[in-house]
């Protein structure tokens, strides 16, 4: 059964006792688990199979442990199948599937997790329905057995008929489509610079500007300008589609960056996860090695907002629910976008703004506070003039940009193990020292605009970045005075 | 119609002198509040009185030129005296009442903002001042109604000019077509007043001189950046042929010694001297 991304295993025990016809099943299983009996039953019977016609008990250990899903058909059928044919189920092996009416074996959500989870505890072989095979193949050191039918399992374990452990799943090689080009931009030279520094530091990016001013094509670049994913990433991405249903078939991993964008109207829940029993991943597990868009931030929730604190700092989410608490990665560069003001013309040079100044107080309100704050690159984006627009597209290609930022990313690898904008005050200071007409301009600002000192340090990773994608081993003044560039908090109103 | 009983804190009436109501828009361009603070300070050193509405904008800029000049100020509310609106304004209220002013209301002590009062607290601010100069004011602007209500009681109207291409100056335009004063520079307004006289430090009337000095390499970006319009980094980085990057720095150097200030929009040169923003 699974619990997140972790796995617990479930031990089926079957036993064919004297007594009243019956079929029982203990172990604090749920509807779903109760409603197995019937799939079971009928599943042996018209696999041409005997059941048992005494009194059956099955058990499901460990026994204080609730248990939920369909999943568990498979497993409970196979222990009655062999304790009629008084054999022992082969060693260090493990059952998911379930089972339809007629004996065939079907889809069951979270395979690939179960097989990775399994293969972390030492076991060696996993029956599981014929069409999540490929995705369980994907884990290494894993004999994966494809199970289509009852019977199939059957004569396999009898040694009948054995059927051939899944190949390998090849996995792709190239990454899918990118979501949009960064060539495709035309101007915005402002805004593709802020998410150059954004992609290779690891930092979150606040889009502020009117409508139609290209917000949404700004942040879909950002997952074509990420190096592909590795593989270790790809997995963990696999994971959590595999946990929804959701992977591709063919195609279980993806070297793609994920992208998403929920709607503003999204609920807490759907946002970073939940629903009964055990919680389902949330849109920001989704996003996670990818990109989270929050379009129209200051229009969200407030507390769906603050709900995304603990995953932007720790890059994980616990969610408790009555079933339990399960953890899910959550991991992702977020690209938030705003209006400047409710009617979105605040700024702009030809329109009039016509909100009312209390208006724009409390629409600003909305924004600041702790989840702006943890935005590392704040980037005005204005509408392009209609020349430029124009103009053929002469914009750098996502590719080149890609390569910059690899190169970036590599550095900070090699120095320091994590991305800039993950590094810790003390580590920062350790490893990124500002030489000392860096730190003045830095603290001349900071004492002009009254910025706190986690403002500082936000300041200071991202002048890191600036330095890394200039292939700079220390923090000039001009790393320096880019990155205030892209603190638009800063400025007095 | 009978002059409405006024609720004041502060010193009242002000010492004698002209009183110049400065007023426009609420959400000004960068060039319309230098404007209207420079005003202030040139006035308020010459003694004016310098009336406005404690509002957001303008009127904020303008109360805070003449506090800084040292000078006196009078804020007309459209709430009661005791309601600060809006209460980001608690503190400039406390200076102009700390430097001798005055807040001063037709409106019962505990009277939250209406919509409404404003328009009637307009006319009073008229009715309080010599003349009314209007810096910004886009259509159908409150100020708008200021300068009518002036023209009603036999008040100087005078309207500061500014960028054709400007929404918030089509008000003002349309004051100075139909026959309102030109205001230049603060002299302009003496002149009115009678009060002529050598300004001392008006860079109104010498546009375009900076009081820095100024490292070459940013002069390039200077010369392409407007007081009135904003300019962002991505436009001048086009126009300079320069990386993207280079043009950032360059513009937080600026800004750091004071020479642009950022907005929502992108950068605008300094109108002002020297002197940091607070």
């Amino acid at each position: 059964m699974l619990a997140g991304l972790g796995v617990r295993p479930i031990r089926v025990e079957a036993y064919i006792g004297r007594g009243e016809v019956a079929f029982i099943v203990v172990g604090l299983a749920t509807t779903t688990v109760k409603e197995a009996r019937e799939r079971v039953r009928s599943a042996i019977k018209n696999s041409g199979l005997d059941f048992p016609h005494s009194r059956l008990t099955v058990n499901l250990a460990p026994a204080e442990l609730r248990k939920e899903g369909s999943g568990l058909d498979l497993p409970i059928a196979i222990a009655i199948a062999l304790a009629s044919a008084h054999r022992l189920p082969p060693l260090r092996s493990a059952f998911v599937g379930e089972l339809a009416l007629d004996g065939s074996v079907r889809h069951v959500d979270g395979v690939l997790v179960a097989a990775r989870g399994l293969r972390e505890l030492g076991y060696e072989r996993v029956f599981v329905p014929a069409e999540d095979a490929e995705e369980a193949s994907l884990i290494e050191g894993l004999e994966v057995v494809p199970c289509a039918t009852l019977l199939g399992v059957v004569n396999h374990l009898l040694g009948v008929e054995p059927i051939p452990p899944a190949s390998r799943a090849a996995a792709g090689d190239t990454p899918s489509a990118m979501e949009q080009d960064l060539a495709e931009v035309h101007g915005q030279e402002e805004a593709k610079r802020a998410l150059e520094v954004a992609a290779a530091g690891g930092h979150h990016v606040l889009l502020t500007g009117p409508p139609g001013a290209g917000k949404t094509m700004l942040a879909r670049c950002l997952p074509g300008i990420l190096p592909p994913l590795e593989f270790d990433e790809a997995l963990e991405v696999a994971q959590v589609r595999s946990l929804l249903g959701e992977l591709p078939r063919g195609r279980p991993l993806d070297w793609t960056r994920p992208f998403r964008a929920p709607h503003h109207g999204v609920s807490t829940a759907g946002l970073i996860g939940g629903g009964s029993g055990l919680a389902l991943p949330g849109e920001i597990s989704r996003a996670t090695h990818g990109v989270l868009f929050l379009d129209e931030l200051a229009e969200f929730q407030t507390p769906v907002l603050q709900a995304l604190r603990q995953p932007l700092e720790s890059g994980r989410v616990t969610i408790t629910r009555s079933g339990g608490s399960v953890a899910y990665p959550a991991r992702f560069s977020l690209v938030a976008a705003t209006n400047p003001c409710p009617c979105g013309w605040g700024g702009d040079n030809v329109r009039v703004c016509r909100c009312t100044p209390a208006a724009i107080d409390t629409y600003q309100r909305r924004l600041s506070g702790p989840l702006v704050d943890r935005i590392d690159i704040q980037v005005a984006v204005r509408r392009v003039p209609l020349e430029v627009l124009a103009a053929e597209p002469c914009g750098e290609p996502s590719s080149v940009v890609r390569e910059r930022v690899v190169l970036a990313r590599r550095r900070q690898m090699e120095r320091q193990g994590v991305l800039n904008a993950q590094l810790k005050p003390t580590r920062l200071r350790q490893l990124a020292p500002l030489p000392p007409e860096s730190r003045r301009t830095l603290e001349r600002w900071s004492a002009r605009r009254g910025m706190t000192a986690r403002g500082f340090h936000r300041a200071w990773r991202v002048a890191r970045t600036a330095a890394d994608l200039d292939g700079s081993d220390t923090i000039a003044e001009h790393h320096v005075l880019e990155a205030l560039g892209f603190r638009l908090q800063d400025v007095a109103a | 119609m009978s002059p409405p009983e006024l609720r004041t804190r502060g010193r009242w009436p002000p010492p004698e002198g002209p009183r110049v109501a400065i007023v426009g828009s609420r959400r000004p361009s960068p060039y319309g509040e230098a404007v209207a603070e420079q005003l202030a300070l040139e006035l308020a050193r010459r003694g004016v009185v310098i009336v406005s509405g404690l509002a957001l904008g303008i009127d904020a800029a303008a109360h805070r030129g003449a506090l800084n000049a040292g000078g006196v100020t009078v804020a007309v509310m459209g709430t009661g005296v005791d309601v600060i609106y809006p209460s980001a304004h608690t503190v400039l209220a406390e200076a102009i009442l700390k430097a001798g002013g005055a807040l001063v209301s037709q409106f019962p002590d505990g009277t939250a903002p209406r919509r409404h009062h404003f328009p009637a607290r307009n006319y009073t601010m008229a009715a309080l001042s010599d003349l009314v100069v209007v810096v910004e004011a886009a259509e159908g602007s409150g100020a708008l109604i200021t300068a009518e209500a002036a023209l009603d009681l036999h008040k100087e109207v005078m309207a500061v000019p500014g960028s054709v291409f400007s929404p918030l100056s089509v008000g003002t335009h349309g004051l100075l077509r139909d026959g309102a004063g030109l205001v230049q520079n603060a002299r302009d307004i003496l002149a009115v007043l009678n009060l002529g006289g050598e300004v001392l430090d008006d860079p109104l009337a010498a546009p375009g001189t900076l009081g820095f000095k100024l490292r070459p390499e940013r002069d390039g970006i200077l010369s392409h950046l407007s007081d009135v319009l904003a300019v962002n980094a991505s436009e001048l980085a086009r126009k300079l042929q320069l990386p993207i990057a280079e043009v950032l720095g360059r513009l937080t150097s600026l800004e750091l010694d004071g020479a642009v200030t950022r907005h929502q929009g992108g950068y605008v040169k300094a109108l002002r001297r020297g002197k940091e923003r607070a």
